[in-house]
């Protein structure tokens, strides 16, 4: 008995995906540059050229998707003056597991005078999946952090609900060491069914949070002033330097195009693979 | 490890815990404990008012931290018709009690109560830290923020100790409301499990306030909601009280977007 659970745990770990992407960019001559690359396991980093010879890394993730302990880490550092556009090849599906939960580790710095904009596309959880994700930013004097982070319960295209699953979300934003913001998202159980309320999101199963830093006053005149652009159900807030945008939408495709007249109105075009 | 500083706290905040967690000492027959069960008793009946008056009046509306003008985002939902009557009332707050900000300050307030009791002061300078940047939205974070100060300010001068000395030593930001009232209730001896039910109510009660003058609803369908509420207000504290830092979180996800909303409302009452 033992040793069948042993050998099955076993047989598990080696199934399980890791992956790692290490990143590094510097600014010299007011041209960013890769400073270091470090691949591992299912993620690959690819740098696609742009319009305008802007700094751009898209995340592929070789397996497809994540599942059950997978575990992927992604560490990202924009030097003093830097900027970097951080995107992935696809939305990231999260399929059903049986046991631990998949785990997604993101560190991201940005230097004095940086700029990060973190634009991944949605994460679509299937029935099922579980997720912990943490995202830790640290942010140097007045580095600027532009980020999306879009989540779909279920396939609905599919008329998939999620019955049971999992979903943590944790996120910490700090600038010269002091926390400046932190929120944790968290489903457990009946996801379909607690969405379903009201004061959750009323039957919409897709939901994003975009938060900029240096973010105030400006940000929310040019978001509010483009509210009837919106779909879905869009708030914005700012505090602490901090502006931060709520969005749900109904399914993927609302959120999407909420997601894109959102950064449109603050200056931001998505990476081109959002489109595609 | 969470449980051997679950009876740390509990030996050392308070000797007499509610009866229904201990077991009877008739049961036990009369030995040398049920000598000193009762004996500590007595004692602890005097000590348990005591901690019951503070709680009353730290936790009543008229204590003050201007509970009455913050709705968290209550005014908006009833703006938007999310909140229409007594029962879509309650769902929501319920929400907002078991997986909102009621369950996240809940774990803040466990843990400051616990970070305090223990004199662990980079643990409370964390949650501190932690608690003031936890906030969805900037009236909900001016909601925990204002109230929190002011509660440390009157508390100092009604009820001062060492502990709330210590907090400010150690934490020189804004104070979220959970934790001011932690930190307060571990200072006085008063333990979780009696502060933290108590705390919740409190939330619950203003929340309740707030939908009965702006839905509007009578007096008595507010009632019945505050008392439909009870078993999620004890269930709350008890997860909370369970729950790691990292199990904080929250799934309120559009009465947070009601709170940002709130900000833009033409005519509005409440300051969140």
């Amino acid at each position: 008995m033992f040793v069948t659970q042993t050998s099955q745990s076993q047989t598990f770990l080696a199934n399980r995906a890791t992956g790692h992407i290490g990143l590094s960019v510097v600014a010299a001559d007011g041209v960013t540059r890769r400073a270091q690359v470090h691949e591992h396991g299912s993620l690959r980093a690819r740098f696609p050229n742009t319009h305008d010879g802007a700094l751009e890394v898209v995340i592929v993730n070789t397996g497809g998707g994540m599942t059950g302990g997978d575990r992927f880490t992604v560490d990202m550092a924009v030097g003093e003056g830097g900027s970097l556009v951080a995107g992935t090849t696809a939305a990231e599906k999260i399929y059903r597991s049986t046991g631990p939960a998949a785990e997604l580790n993101v560190t991201l710095k940005v230097g004095a005078g940086g700029k990060l904009a973190w634009l991944p596309q949605e994460t679509i959880l299937f029935d099922r999946a579980k997720l912990l994700r943490r995202i830790d930013i640290d942010l140097a004097g007045n580095a600027t952090l532009i980020m999306v982070e879009a989540v779909v319960f279920g396939r609905a295209a599919m008329g998939e609900a999620i019955a049971d699953g999992s979903f943590l979300d944790h996120w910490r934003v700090r600038r010269d060491g002091g926390l400046i913001y932190a929120d944790t998202a968290k489903l457990d159980g009946d996801i379909a069914g607690q969405l379903g309320r009201r004061a959750v999101a009323e039957g919409g199963i897709a939901m994003a949070t975009v938060l900029l830093t240096p973010g105030g006053a400006s940000e929310l005149e040019r978001v509010r002033a483009i509210g009837e652009n919106f779909t879905g159900e869009v708030g914005i807030s700012a505090w602490n330097g901090v502006a931060v945008a709520r969005l749900i939408a109904k399914d993927g495709a609302t959120l999407r195009h909420d997601i894109i007249a959102l950064l449109a109105g603050l200056g931001t075009a998505v990476p081109r693979l959002w489109l595609q | 490890m969470g449980m051997v500083m679950d009876d740390v706290v509990r030996k050392r905040a308070l000797t007499v815990r509610s009866n229904k967690l201990r077991p009877s000492p008739r049961k036990q027959g009369p030995t040398a404990e049920v000598h000193s069960e009762l004996t500590s008793r007595v004692r602890g009946n005097e000590r348990s008012s005591a901690h019951l008056l503070r709680l009353m009046a730290w936790l009543s509306p008229s204590f003050p931290v201007g509970a009455f003008s913050y709705s968290s985002g209550i005014e908006w939902a009833v703006e938007a018709g999310d909140i229409c009557d007594a029962a879509t009332l309650k769902d929501w707050l319920s929400v907002m009690l078991t997986n909102g900000g009621g369950f996240c300050d809940g774990v803040l307030f466990a843990h400051a109560h616990r970070a305090s009791l223990n004199d662990d002061d980079k643990t409370l300078r964390d949650i501190a830290e932690l608690a003031a940047a936890f906030a969805p939205s900037k009236e909900r974070h001016l909601e925990t923020t204002a109230q929190g100060n002011a509660f440390v300010e009157a508390a100092r001068a009604g009820w001062p100790c060492p502990a709330l000395d210590r907090l400010k030593s150690v934490w020189i930001g804004p104070v979220a409301y959970p934790v001011a009232v932690a930190v307060t209730a571990a200072g006085h001896g008063i333990a979780a499990d009696e502060a933290l039910p108590a705390y919740l109510h409190a939330l619950a009660a203003n929340w309740v306030s707030a939908g009965v003058r702006l839905i509007p609803l009578g007096q008595t369908q507010g009632l019945h909601v505050l008392a439909g509420l009870e078993t999620a207000i004890i269930d709350t504290a008890e997860r909370a009280s369970a729950a790691s830092l990292d199990d904080i979180g929250s799934s309120a996800f559009r009465a947070d977007l009601a709170s940002a909303r709130h900000e833009t409302q033409y005519t509005r009452l409440f300051r969140s």
